[in-house]
């Protein structure tokens, strides 16, 4: 009986169109509209409203292996299945990775979806494409999501609308950068929160001013700074102007600096999300979206295992585990969960085929995310692959449908226009659609 | 000659007609007629006219829209707006009425025979089809023509591999796609005209010229392409270039050349893309409406893979005096061929810098340093007029100067360490670093230079630039995979070809066959990596692998050719690379000269000729081409002496203009009226700051004293290096070194205790002249020679020593307060 009620509620049609939606439109269509019509005109509804204020995502650089995580096949051949069991959650009927027994108990406040497909297989072409919802090359042709959101929303508070911790994901050369936009809506990195005494670089007052002192130095600028009064139309110089207002600013705001006083946390939380670089990322994160930021990205590397893939996870999987866990208890607790919304994926998934090295190679035709808050419906699995883990056969979502789906939560049309440096006008994404089911 | 060569010189003899047309000033206004006489020999063809009314005073002003046209015989043929369809066999004239600006009537004629407009004649798929499928962006990077395609249909990029998109469209989906039973019911008709549901929405109307040509082509049974097709040898432009005016339009006219001889018009089937959005529209059917900006821009028409510009001056403002440029005095060619520029664009010149400008400029281009107070006031207390001149010579002389080059040319070979697998270690980052070094002290000529490292054979030892390779190869075992041949390209020819590795290139005659062709030239090429106990990298041309690369799409072996496709003949135990390097630094190859000019350029003014300044095409034409041709050809005649090319550029008064803009020529920023001032690159930052303060920075692993400009090593960890931009070398664009400006760096500035440290230290600059009780009107002058290279300006000084005054006996904190306001002005950070 319980069973029955929540494989309906779970088991969505892929365009998130359930059994009673068609029932519901059925006297609608005798007016003439058509249940695409419908549709399409509820989505460019939903599109115009925030489900979400800001978005955390996790990025799982190197591609973390959906087999052993979130996506299971304990019927699979022993040259696919790996060496984890699942394990139940506290949602019945679903079940993940006895290597993440915290997110197990997480389960009633995420959506799980085990369809992610596309068709490349290079990390940073890949990590790209899903970073920025639109393929390009491998060196960034388009800005990352988080510099979007900045370009859309500008800057609203003190502290820097996008945030990269402890930096932008990088194998060779960076990447979620901000492309054509310009190092305007660069991520502010912030490096590891974990250090010893950490602090954001340059932030604090380097020297004890007093307030005359720090006047004068900027009535001194004023009168030496003469440069922009003889140059004119010049971008550099302009932007100079702004960023050095919005940098003092910083420096004299002591929110700015709060925003970023990772050991102003309760000692018990800190440990709680783990003394690791994750674990603390994951709790500025937190600190930095109660305090203005609308993107951060914890950059979270490493799940690149072309060889003793079992052995590298058991190392892995606990700091993953901990900090994830606790990062979305933290935000429900605090009631910040339902306007942040929360993502967790790398660029690809990993081969089903365990390969000689006891590794899993490089898969971009089947990986799992991780969803919650911002409307979410949580404690559901959208989408599902076929018996080996190798490729979605239901539901199957591009890097498209993912960036859809985090700019109509936060309220953005990905119609919404920019402009390329040669003029040319660009949407910010060429195809992809909302993952419907995820908030049905 | 090069395509390239030959594309500089065709625009820059129609540069001298345009100028000659306008000195003939007497001539009464008329009309022409392009073309004077039209032939139609297929029901198919259509022609575009164009009607130009040619001023008394020498402009030219597009009437094709304007015009009225009346056939003597109406009944052969349909026309609107100049555009011509036949309807009926015969001949014909076809009389054209338009008004001056003056509104007086001018007539002009043409000639018009129609054959066979009653005859069916069979479609080719390939010339009539796949066009189409381009024109309407069928076939494009966000629909079609992705690799995944869309929606299950998938066409080949622009249409490059036409047999795939036949086979798509007639054997796939079940042959819903076409119907030759009943062709207006065809899949590919159904969603093209929107009639049912499409994605991309309707592209084009029933009934439509592309319609009925799909249509005709559905009926007759889709028929794939027998015997040897025509192929396309060119398209042509009319007008190729023009001066225009602002609020103009002007109908473009392309036709197509086959290489049975015969021609087409294409102006309603040719892709147009304006590369010039600030400045120009261009509409589907090749009519270019300008804007309410001045510069210059082209238009990029593509059909059937063939490309072509046409090309847009639209002067800044009109009727300048000459008395605007007559301060102006040419030093060298370089100053005549600007100077014709802004005669052309209406944009006259700022001042020459003055002598503290100059020197700190000069200084910083040529050796990455600032000038000290000592040479400042030397060089202002030299009164020889040839000072400038002197200066130069004695800047290209110093060690400094070295150090900065070999810093360029390393970011431009890559040089770094390829990951763990290189297993030379930061030793061979270090040793190609002073090879390098090397060769820029003894003014190595380029193309020698090049030479050494494409033809590099040996160990890495006694031959550091086997680094090249093992940084471009990487971890591929087959290095014409590997990146190589497109960093060769980018790096030496200043081009990019990567994209024809996948697919034909979009906007550059390059086809994927191009991009192995010129990839098999390093498939002998056989890195042999020991461990390091064992002994250096040994690159060996391994004559045992058999010459040539496979084209992954065709399967084809395709031998070595150079991109121009000049047929290649080696011997059987040749190394490939020998005929590459002879092919890349042949004084002809324009391509080679070209690159190396643009970047030299671009290092001294600021903006390259060609921007990006790596992407030299026939579509991407440089900003003054005549300027172009002749640095490209100074190079040459000097054996490619780099230096020489420097001096000169130097020595000109277009690089000594000022920064300062006038109002009336703020908005160019590509046609050097004034100096572009720009952020300073980040090693020269780092090292500015360290000899401003008199504090130098200290580099883990390196000695005291070491500058920034002369680290061998990419990789080194260095926050403030990371933050200004410094290239990583990882690929061989020119984009990776970045001159962008971040929140970071400015807080970095402000705050940074690197910063804060320098302007306190006790060793420093400032604690020297407070130990020494320098008087302080001498120590504020001190401070702006150390940070500005300048003498303070009367009001500047005046307000320091009004706020030095207020400051009572806190002279330390006060001057410590005026470095850092010296420091964070724009006038530190850049270079103006």
């Amino acid at each position: 009986m319980f069973d029955i009620s929540l494989s309906t509620r779970r088991q969505r049609r892929c365009d998130g169109v359930s059994r009673r939606d068609f029932l519901r439109v059925g006297g609608l269509t005798a007016l003439g509209l058509s249940l695409p019509q419908i549709l399409a005109a509820e989505a460019r509804a939903g599109a115009a409203k925030a489900r979400a204020k800001n978005v955390i995502l996790v990025y799982l650089g190197g591609g973390m292996s959906h087999h052993d995580t979130f996506d299971l096949k304990s019927n699979a051949p022993a040259e696919i299945r790996g060496s984890f069991s699942p394990i139940k959650t506290n949602v019945a009927g679903i079940e993940i990775s006895e290597g993440l027994p915290k997110i197990a108990q997480q389960m009633d406040k995420l959506a799980l979806v085990r369809s992610g497909s596309h068709n490349n297989d290079h990390h940073e072409t890949a990590t790209n494409w899903v970073l920025c919802g639109r393929f390009g090359s491998a060196f960034g042709d388009y800005p990352a999501m988080g510099a979007c959101v900045a370009h859309e929303f500008g800057v609203q508070s003190v502290v820097p609308p996008y945030v990269a911790i402890p930096q932008n994901p990088s194998f060779t050369w960076e990447l979620g950068k901000s492309a054509f936009l310009g190092g305007r809506y660069e991520s502010f990195r912030t490096g590891d929160p974990n250090a010893a005494d950490f602090k954001v670089r340059d932030l604090a007052p380097a020297e004890p001013l007093l307030a005359t002192r720090t006047e004068r130095r900027q009535s001194l600028l004023h009168a030496v700074d003469q440069l922009a009064r003889r140059v004119h139309g010049n971008d550099q110089i302009a932007t100079y102007d702004e960023f050095h207002q919005r940098a003092a600013d910083m420096i004299l705001a002591p929110e700015a600096r709060d925003a970023f006083a990772i050991d102003k946390e309760d000692r018990a939380l800190r440990e709680q999300y783990g003394r690791t670089e994750f674990g603390q990322s994951c709790l500025l994160a937190r600190r930095l979206i109660e305090r203005g930021t609308r993107f951060v990205t914890v950059s979270f590397g490493g799940w690149d295992h072309h060889g003793k893939i079992f052995e590298g996870l058991e190392k892995k999987l606990p700091d993953f585990d901990r900090g994830f866990a606790t990062m979305i208890e933290d935000l429900h607790q605090r009631g910040l969960l339902q306007d942040t919304l929360v993502a967790a994926f790398g660029e690809f998934g990993r081969s089903p085929k365990i390969n000689k090295d006891a590794g899993r190679d490089h898969w971009g035709h089947a990986a799992s995310l991780v969803f919650a808050g911002g409307g979410v419906r949580p404690g559901q699995v959208v989408g599902s692959t076929d018996k080996e883990g190798g490729h979605a056969i239901d539901c199957p979502v591009a890097p498209a449908d993912v960036a859809c789906t985090i700019y109509e939560a936060l309220g953005i049309s990905p119609q919404t226009t920019l402009s390329m440096p040669d003029g040319r006008p660009i949407q910010l994404l060429d195809e992809g659609k909302t993952i419907k089911p995820l908030f049905g | 000659m090069t395509r390239f060569a030959r594309y500089a010189a065709a625009l820059i003899a129609i540069v001298g007609i345009l100028d000659r047309a306008g000195a003939a000033s007497a001539a009464a206004a008329r009309l022409s007629i392009e073309p004077p006489e039209l032939q139609f020999t297929t029901a198919d063809e259509r022609a575009q006219l164009l009607v130009t009314l040619h001023t008394a005073d020498g402009r030219t002003l597009d009437l094709t829209r304007s015009a009225t046209y009346t056939l003597a015989n109406p009944a052969l043929a349909r026309i609107e707006q100049g555009y011509l369809a036949p309807l009926a066999d015969g001949e014909t004239t076809i009389t054209i009425v338009g008004q001056d600006e003056s509104g007086a009537r001018l007539t002009a004629s043409a000639a018009l025979r129609v054959k066979n407009a009653a005859a069916d004649p069979p479609i080719h798929f390939s010339r009539d089809v796949v066009p189409l499928f381009s024109k309407f962006s069928c076939n494009s990077g966000g629909c079609h023509g992705k690799l995944a395609g869309q929606n299950g249909f998938r066409l080949s990029l622009f249409g490059f591999d036409p047999s795939l998109d036949y086979d798509t469209l007639v054997k796939e989906a079940r042959g819903r796609r076409l119907f030759p039973a009943a062709p207006d019911q065809s899949l590919v008709l159904l969603k093209a005209t929107g009639t049912i549901p499409h994605g991309g929405g309707a592209r084009f109307d029933v009934g439509s010229e592309p319609y009925q040509v799909l249509h005709r082509w559905i009926k007759q049974g889709a028929p794939a392409d027998h015997g040897k097709p025509v192929t396309l040898t060119k398209i042509r432009v009319s007008p190729q270039e023009l001066v225009t005016t602002r609020h103009a339009a002007q109908q473009l006219r392309v036709i197509a050349e086959y290489s049975d001889g015969t021609t087409r018009d294409v102006t309603r089937v040719a892709e147009y893309r304006c590369q010039a959005n600030d400045l120009m529209q261009v509409d589907m059917n090749g009519l270019v409406t300008t804007l309410d900006r001045g510069g210059e821009g082209t238009i990029l028409v593509r059909y059937s893979g063939g490309i072509e510009i046409a090309r847009f001056s639209i002067p800044f403002s009109q009727g300048v005096p000459e008395a605007a440029f007559a301060a102006f005095q040419p030093a060298n060619y370089i100053d005549e061929a600007t100077l014709q520029k802004w005669h052309t664009l209406g944009v006259a010149p700022s001042a020459v810098a003055g002598d503290e400008e100059f020197l700190r400029r000069a200084t910083l281009d040529a050796t990455g340093c600032l000038p000290s107070p000592d040479e400042v006031r030397a060089f202002l207390a030299d009164a020889r007029p040839d000072k400038r001149a002197r200066c130069i010579d004695r800047l290209l002389e110093r060690p400094e100067y070295v150090d900065y080059w070999t810093l360029k040319l390393a970011d431009l070979l890559q040089n770094r360490k390829e990951r763990d697998h290189d297993v030379r270690g930061v030793k061979g980052v270090r040793d190609l670093h002073y090879w390098l070094r090397e060769q820029v002290a003894k003014n190595r000529p380029w193309n020698e230079l090049a030479r050494d490292v494409l033809t590099v054979r040996g160990d890495s030892f006694e031959h550091p630039a086997v680094g090249y390779y093992v940084v471009t190869i990487g971890e591929s075992h087959e290095p014409d995979k590997s990146d190589i041949p497109a960093s060769v390209a980018q790096s030496f020819l200043g081009t990019r070809i990567l994209c024809a590795k996948c697919h034909n290139h979009p906007t550059e005659k390059y086809t994927q066959d191009d991009y192995y062709h010129f990839a098999a030239f390093f498939s002998r090429v056989d890195l042999k990596r020991e461990s390091p106990e064992k002994g250096p990298t040994r690159l060996v041309n391994d004559v045992k692998r058999a010459l040539g690369s496979n084209q992954p799409r065709t399967g084809e072996r395709l031998n070595p050719q150079p991109l121009d496709r000049t047929p290649t003949t080696l011997a059987n135990d040749a190394d490939p690379r020998e005929a590459l390097a002879k092919w890349v630094t042949a004084p002809e190859n324009a391509f080679f000269s070209g690159a190396i000019v643009n970047r030299l350029w671009k290092h001294f003014l600021g903006i390259g000729l060609v921007e990006p300044v790596d992407d030299l095409r026939a579509t991407n034409p440089p900003t003054n081409p005549q300027l172009w041709e002749a640095l490209s050809r100074d190079l040459v005649e000097h054996q490619y002496d780099l230096k020489h090319l420097m001096r000169t550029i130097m020595n000109s008064r277009t690089y000594q203009l000022s920064a300062n803009t006038t109002p009336e020529n703020e908005h160019d920023a590509r046609f050097y009226s004034h100096f572009y001032v720009r952020r300073l690159p980040a090693e020269v930052l780092a090292d500015a700051l360290a000899t401003a303060t008199g504090v130098p920075e200290r580099f883990s692993g390196y000695p005291e004293g070491m500058r920034a400009v002369q680290l061998p090593d990419p990789s080194l960890n260095s926050y403030f290096l990371g933050l200004f931009g410094r290239s990583e070398r990882t690929t061989a664009c020119a984009c990776e070194r970045r001159d962008d400006v971040t929140v970071r760096q400015l807080l970095h500035m402000q705050n940074g205790d690197a910063v804060i440290q320098k302007i306190h230290d006790m060793h420093g600059r400032l604690a020297q002249m407070l130990d020494a009780k320098r008087p302080s009107s001498e120590m504020i002058d001190e401070l702006f020679l150390a940070a500005l290279g300048r003498h303070p300006a009367a009001d500047e000084r005046t307000a320091v020593e009004q706020s030095l005054a207020q400051a009572g006996d806190q002279q330390m904190d006060f001057f410590q307060d005026l470095f850092w306001a010296l420091l964070n002005t724009k006038e530190f950070t850049f270079n103006h």
